[in-house]
């Protein structure tokens, strides 16, 4: 009588082989349908960019004139966004000059010299300021810097106080952890061989963790390049040229959030124009960035 | 030691380890009594003139050669799988000294009942007596080796060395006797000749037995001879005859 | 006994509040080996980084007493100097990984001075040659460290340890994460290297003290137990632990 069993117990197999399968299809699909959801707003916003952008950013003097006046005509002018580029790019690199110093050196401490309690609490510090809204941090440099030194009160000075408090404690945290990747092993070579901890900490260790720092760095730099909040009480804003580093200045967020809510179409346009722009660099910028980085750690040998 | 475990108690090694230590220590007691037993049985069936018990003597030589194969293959294995240091590389190497020793007081009996002739001998009863504190001496004395091996007794060991000195000394009396009854006329010539062999058979005996025990100190301490023994000063002795005083037995 | 290279007074080290090794007292006889041997946890790995002021790098680490290279004491010494002329090759291989094979030779002579291109080439090949490493490499000295082979990688860091020419070479368990024969070639090594250096190396292989090493310290929990020629360790060892120790009986 083992025909009917046999049957029964493949029956079974059958029905738990196949159970297990259509679970895991089942938890592929719906992780693919996570990532749609996922995308789907980043996917959207670079398509509303075009679709609504893509006709001003390709006119010629888009990125060499001035940002247009207000205009209630129907052929008003569309162009451009040459001072906000410019700003952008000034007010970035300042803050850059001042956090990569810093956020490196205050990383190097944190991590090697973590012995001293300072090290933690500079960690910790990090830790907690990456979590801080933007604006607070535009709201504390307008709350020293801006009210008690008047001479650069509003410009690119504060400005770019204001955002490398935002980038700084993003430095700060990659660095540290690019460096705590670096084997203690390199280290201890490093010091058994009778070279300095200093010299040991700047020319073996950081250059070993220098693609892990590059990452952060380029992280910092993008995610301050779009901040609008900590720039509007410290940069302020402006339509004309760079007018010096103690006066006030243009960036594209800032143009983004003027232009966006003004009432006229033309500078509407211009905003999504600015909007599809600063997007598209912060694209370019992040994949040539991330080539040049992966390049490096290949010809570091490949850690 | 301060509420650790001592580590001393806690035997972290491999029992077989341990077993095959305690293996290679009774195969070389178990030669050393076979070895015993020839010799008793070669001196008896030479000086009783047995030749029946001597041929049983020579029979067990093969015994003997199984035996000592046996103890060297053990003892390279031995050293070759556990590699030991230190006791138990002492061990290991001295029992393979001790067994060559061994091997060679067994041979000595062999040698006496090889020259067993029938019928008991007719020597002098002084050189009679001597042959027999000879083979007393020597008894104890390859006894106490023996025991001294089984038992890791370093001073049953050490106790033999002054029994070697009169050894030497009843193994010169003898020759003297010999040679004071070579001289003679009515000896038994052949007789004579089988004494001068077995008294010196004594002697190799005893040396044999000595080696054994120092090897077994060597084992269990790690001393060499010249550590505890001072160096005896030898010299050829001029054999002169004994003065006359044995008798021919009566018969 | 060659003259005395190092030597250890009343060393102890510690891990915040508790010893790791107390009251050490060790004599390293210069241009020799001494072997340090001992069950894990006994601090051979802690006394040997004291050596050249690596324990010091960990945090809430202390030591006490002294360490005296040709009589003078390292710890009042700048630790950068004493690391020059007391040189460690680590457990794992160490290589930079950044680094090529040239560069992490010279690494010693870059970053403490700035000597000339035929001057770095010299040392990177003689150190090359001491490592015997240099035959393998000598037409890719500017491929990454990291495409070596393990034992490669080894004879690499000590290449580089020997390029900073220092007088004693620190060694801790070198081989314990290499195959046989990468361990023979580097016992090998060792053997040459006692010509010009004075070597220490630590090992958990009692077989490799006792090829490699003229002397030999054995530890336990800390404390030293017994020092002395490696031949007279192995077989006749003074103190009951160090025996229980060799013959596997712990540890």
């Amino acid at each position: 009588m083992s025909l009917p069993t046999r049957a029964a117990h493949r029956t079974f197999v059958f029905d738990r082989h196949a159970r297990r399968k259509l679970f895991s299809h089942g938890i592929a699909v719906l992780s693919g349908l996570t990532v749609i959801a996922v995308l789907y707003p980043l996917v959207s916003i670079v398509y509303e960019a075009f679709a609504l952008g893509g006709s001003v950013i390709f006119q010629p003097g888009f990125l060499t004139s001035v940002p247009p006046n207000a205009c209630s005509s129907l052929s008003c002018n569309t162009v451009g966004i040459g001072p906000d580029v410019q700003g952008t790019l000034i007010v970035v690199a300042m803050a850059a000059g001042i956090s990569i110093p810093v956020g490196v050196m205050a990383a190097i401490f944190a991590s090697e010299y973590r012995a001293k309690g300072v090290g933690r609490a500079i960690s910790f510090t990090a830790d907690v300021l990456t979590g801080v809204p933007s604006i607070i941090c535009g709201a504390f440099v307008y709350g020293y810097f801006v009210v008690y030194y008047p001479q650069i009160a509003y410009s690119f000075y504060t400005g770019s106080f204001a955002l490398s408090a935002i980038m700084i404690p993003i430095i700060v945290r990659t660095t540290e952890e690019a460096l705590r990747v670096v084997p203690n092993a390199t280290r201890e070579a490093a010091l058994a061989l009778g070279i300095s901890k200093w010299k040991a900490t700047l020319r073996i260790v950081l250059v070993a963790a220098l693609p892990g720092v590059a990452t952060g760095v380029l992280l910092a730099i993008m995610r301050a390049s779009g901040e609008a909040a900590p720039l509007l009480f410290t940069l302020l804003g402006s339509n004309i040229w760079f007018q010096g580093f103690n006066k006030e200045g243009a960036a594209m967020p800032l143009l983004i959030y003027f232009f966006a809510l003004s009432p006229y179409p033309n500078q509407v346009k211009v905003a999504w124009g600015a909007t599809l722009f600063l997007l598209s660099l912060i694209l370019i910028v992040n994949v040539v960035s991330r080539l040049l980085i992966h390049r490096m750690r290949v010809r570091m040998g490949g850690v | 030691m301060n509420g650790e475990t001592d580590p001393l108690a806690d035997t972290g090694r491999p029992r077989g380890y341990d077993l095959e230590i305690r293996d290679l220590k009774k195969r070389a007691v178990e030669m050393g009594e076979w070895a015993f037993a020839m010799f008793r049985d070669g001196w008896r069936a030479f000086n009783t003139g047995n030749l029946a018990a001597a041929q049983t003597v020579l029979d067990r030589d093969t015994e003997l050669d199984r035996l000592d194969e046996d103890m060297e293959h053990a003892a390279i294995a031995f050293l070759v799988l556990r590699q030991p240091t230190a006791g138990d590389l002492r061990t290991a190497t001295g029992l393979l000294k001790i067994t060559t020793h061994l091997d060679r007081i067994g041979r000595l009996g062999f040698d006496m009942a090889r020259i067993t002739t029938s019928g008991p001998g007719k020597e002098p009863n002084d050189l009679r007596d001597v042959l027999q504190r000879m083979d007393s001496a020597t008894e104890v004395m390859v006894r106490e080796a023996l025991d001294a091996l089984g038992k890791d007794r370093t001073d049953l060991a050490r106790d033999l060395f002054r029994k070697d000195d009169e050894i030497d000394h009843l193994h010169r009396q003898a020759n003297r006797i010999i040679l004071r009854e070579l001289r003679g006329k009515s000896s038994d010539t052949a007789r004579l000749a089988g004494d001068l062999l077995v008294a010196r058979h004594f002697e190799r005996i005893a040396d044999n037995a000595c080696k054994v025990a120092e090897k077994t100190i060597y084992a269990l301490t790690g001393q060499r001879r010249s550590e505890y023994l001072p160096r005896h000063a030898f010299k050829p002795y001029v054999l002169e005859p004994a003065p006359t005083g044995g008798e021919s037995p009566s018969d | 006994m060659n003259p005395i290279k190092l030597r250890t007074e009343h060393l102890t080290a510690f891990y915040g509040e508790k010893p790791a090794i107390s009251e050490v007292k060790l004599d390293f006889p210069e241009r020799a080996v001494s072997a340090i041997i001992g069950p894990s946890g006994c601090g051979k790995s802690t006394l040997i980084r004291c050596l050249n002021r690596m324990h010091e790098t960990v945090a809430r680490a202390r030591v006490e007493g002294q360490v005296l290279l040709d009589n003078e004491d390292i710890y009042q010494l700048d630790p950068v100097r004493v690391r020059r002329r007391i040189g460690m090759v680590f457990q794992k291989p160490n290589p930079f990984v950044t680094m090529s094979i040239y560069n992490n030779v010279s690494a010693a002579l870059r970053f403490n001075g700035r000597p000339s291109r035929e001057e770095t080439d010299r040392t990177v090949v003689r150190s090359l040659q001491q490592a015997a490493l240099w035959d393998e490499v000598k037409d890719r000295v500017d491929a990454p460290a990291v495409s070596l082979s393990g034992g490669q990688q080894q004879r690499l860091c000590i290449a580089r340890a020997l390029a900073a020419e220092p007088e004693v070479l620190l060694m801790d368990e070198p081989c314990s994460a290499l195959d046989p024969i990468a361990t023979a070639k580097i016992e090998e090594l060792v053997g040459k290297l006692k010509d010009e250096y004075t070597v220490v190396i630590v090992t958990h292989n009692m077989q490799q003290a006792a090829r490699v090493a003229d002397y030999t310290a054995f530890m336990y929990l800390g404390k030293l137990i017994e020092f002395g020629p490696t031949e007279e360790l192995f077989e006749r060892p003074k103190d009951t632990l160090t025996e229980a120790y060799i013959t596997g009986r712990f540890g």
